[in-house]
């Protein structure tokens, strides 16, 4: 496997989760096609640093190691986020989400 | 050969299930399609010789943030989304803005003639924590810090005001 293939293969989910962001009208959603997007970008990382010249500095899997715990961190606070906004407009629907006080 | 094969199985699995994890109408499916997507990438990570960062891809998302994932989806709204619209009005449009945000990816790579060589260099868990004691230990603690704020904000924003009133119910 070249990394033609790998590369190929995380810009396809990459589009996907960006699709997911776009088109979505839930929140919840829209959050987890950001996941899916934050993990090409972490397949892209491991990826290039097996195919890169210089392994042992290890700039691949800290870097996701790094972007898996800021992941996690992200989660946690937007599905607070999505809880909370909920619960003050009984609705996660983001196109009647349009206002940023109370109507 | 066997290498080949799993990469083509992994990857048809990982686009599958995250074309169905962002389609579905049922978010509960979605998100169980996401964690089947997390377990394919652990798998490539796997096939990439990087097996720390596989174990931790486990861990984190599909026992952690697909678990929180559930949580959310349950404590908000009908999760079924039956007979309404689950895409926002001109989702054509964010669908040709991801497949332009696609090619422009594709592009660089479609142009590069040859792939460099790939290397075997073993990713032990020692070396992986002697770098993070080493020349990213502010990095680690920076990291932390981030870590610690973000739940402390997350249990502030999801409580919401203790001393606000309870409020009417909406009719």
């Amino acid at each position: 496997m070249t990394l033609h293939y790998y590369l190929i293969l995380s810009a396809v989910l990459f589009a996907i989760g960006l699709m997911g962001v776009l088109t979505r009208r839930n929140t919840i959603a829209v959050l987890f096609s950001v996941e899916i997007m934050l993990n090409a970008a972490n397949l892209n990382f491991i990826v290039f640093w097996r195919f890169s010249e210089n392994p042992e500095m290890l700039h691949g899997p800290l870097f996701v190691l790094f972007a898996i715990a800021v992941a996690a961190a992200e989660v946690a606070v937007g599905l607070a986020l999505a809880i909370a906004i909920y619960r003050h407009f009984k609705t996660v629907d983001l196109e009647k989400l349009t206002t940023l006080k109370e109507q | 050969m066997t290498e080949a094969a799993a990469f083509w199985i992994l990857s048809a699995v990982a686009v599958a299930s995250a074309l169905v994890a962002v389609r579905k109408r049922n978010l509960v499916h979605g998100v169980f399609a996401l964690l089947v997507f997390f377990a394919a990438l652990a798998g490539h990570f796997l096939l990439l010789l990087a097996e720390f960062l596989a174990a931790a891809q486990v861990l984190v998302y599909i026992g952690a943030v697909g678990i929180l994932l559930l949580f959310a989806v349950m404590l908000t709204e009908r999760v079924t989304g039956e007979g309404r619209r689950i895409m926002i009005r001109g989702s054509i449009f964010g669908t040709l803005a991801a497949a332009a945000v696609f090619f422009v990816l594709i592009w660089p790579t479609l142009s590069m003639l040859k792939s460099p060589e790939k290397n075997t260099h073993a990713l032990t868990t020692r070396e992986l924590g002697e770098r993070l004691m080493d020349p990213y230990a502010i990095t680690l603690e920076i990291l932390a810090l981030l870590l610690t704020a973000a739940l402390v904000g997350a249990v502030a924003i999801a409580q919401g005001r203790l001393d606000a009133p309870e409020k009417e119910e909406p009719k």
